[in-house]
């Protein structure tokens, strides 16, 4: 219910704050959240992926997260210094439906969020909750080490509940993976991002 | 929580998000300011959910237990008599536990506010979300007409996931248990399984 009524908390906060208000609002709100997580430390990626499919870190509050271990990010030397990983459902999709069944329609402040986020922070967004939920994984992935180096995080893609994507360019060159692959990721997943070891020297060509 | 399996249940991460929002916004407007952005943020709610008509009070009695109503729409409700509604489960427990999983314990300024409602409203909060639930029962009631007649809702008794139970004391109880037709032993029942008991009744 509470989540319903998130999207007239929002219309409200626009009105008072603006859409950029909201934003500023949602990105302080996923620090807060990130900060009271904690720390967690894995001996190495196979214990941390393994973490990530029994639901045991602080990524897996967002709900299932499918680890791809296919998709291994390897650094100039080879060596592998992060994977990518994938959510089969959009945390706010539930929402979506959710107020659809019990309102009728979406508020259009979900859709003025999203425009202000993609017009201006990062064009990644496919709805509001976007812009809270990639600055929450770019903190926990701070607080979090694989074989003693933090992890940083990188919004690869979106897919939104009637069918449109978002790829972001910036961050798939930042870790090197071919934008045809996460497309086709696409396909299967609504939201995909990777997780690298801080400061790893990536590969320039794939 | 209504059968129709096209409502499917929240992510419990939303619901954390939104307590940390209310926490963010507390720290900003206080525990009086956010418990009028509580009361407002339902009264939106229910603003913008359709109105309903019945033709009968059984016939509107049917329709909240079959969650055809707007007072079903987040949560099972039991009739237990015509006029006493009753609540299998907080449409917050899911939330409040993955928070307590993930999270921690809840912020004290949730029972705060609560405690500040029921001081200045009505007493019949636990936590931040109980202001939300009574007063979206309250506006969703007022927008429902059974006949020629409005409802209106009041809140019995409430009991928290972790077992702590808020409710009206002495004549004001009574007053409430009489209208809505059960004993105070019955209502100890209730609330041992159930999460909220209510009373609707024809204005």
């Amino acid at each position: 219910m509470i989540d319903v009524a998130l999207a007239s908390l929002i219309e409200d906060m626009i009105e008072k704050a603006g859409a950029e208000g909201v934003v500023e609002f949602w990105q302080r709100v996923g620090d807060n959240l990130a900060g009271r997580m904690g720390k967690e430390a894995y001996l190495g990626w196979t214990s941390f992926n393994v973490a990530v499919r029994e639901a045991r870190t602080a990524f897996s509050i967002e709900g299932e997260v499918t680890p791809l271990t296919d998709m291994a990010i390897t650094d100039v030397d080879g060596d592998v210094v992060g994977y990518l990983y994938a959510m089969r459902q959009c945390c706010y999709i539930p929402t979506i439906f959710r107020t659809r069944f019990a309102v009728g329609r979406m508020s259009p402040a979900d859709q003025a969020v999203t425009e202000e986020y993609n017009e201006n922070v990062h064009n990644i967004a496919v709805c509001n909750f976007c812009v809270f939920h990639e600055r929450f994984r770019e903190e926990i992935a701070k607080n979090v080490t694989v074989a003693g180096n933090p992890l940083a995080c990188f919004l690869l893609a979106t897919r939104g509940w009637s069918g449109e994507t978002k790829i972001s360019s910036k961050n798939v060159v930042q870790v090197n993976i071919n934008e045809d692959h996460v497309r086709a990721l696409l396909r299967n997943y609504e939201c995909v991002y990777a997780l690298v070891l801080r400061g790893a020297r990536l590969k320039e060509e794939r | 929580m209504p059968s129709d399996a096209r409502m499917q249940d929240s992510n419990p991460f939303v619901e954390i998000a939104t307590h940390l929002f209310f926490e963010d916004l507390a720290g900003k407007v206080g525990v009086a300011g956010l418990n009028n952005y509580l009361v407002s943020l339902a009264k939106n709610l229910a603003a913008a959910m359709p109105r309903e008509e019945y033709a009968s009070w059984s016939e509107f009695v049917g329709a909240v237990r079959d969650s055809q109503s707007i007072l079903s729409t987040f949560e099972e409700v039991r009739p237990v008599t015509e006029r006493c509604m009753s609540t299998l489960r907080s449409p917050f427990e899911r939330g409040w536990r993955e928070y307590a999983k993930r999270v921690g314990s809840f912020a004290p300024v949730h029972r705060e506010v609560a405690e500040y409602y029921n001081h200045k409203v009505q007493p019949t909060a636990v936590t931040s979300v109980h202001i939300v639930l009574h007063t979206f029962r309250q506006a969703a009631a007022a927008r429902i007409r059974v006949g020629d007649d409005a409802v209106r809702y009041e809140p019995v008794a409430a009991a928290w996931v972790d077992g702590t139970v808020q409710l009206p004391e002495g004549p004001k109880l009574e007053s409430l248990l009489k209208r809505a037709g059960i004993t105070r032993t019955k209502l100890g029942m209730l609330l041992r399984n159930h999460s909220d008991v209510w009373l609707l009744e024809p204005v």
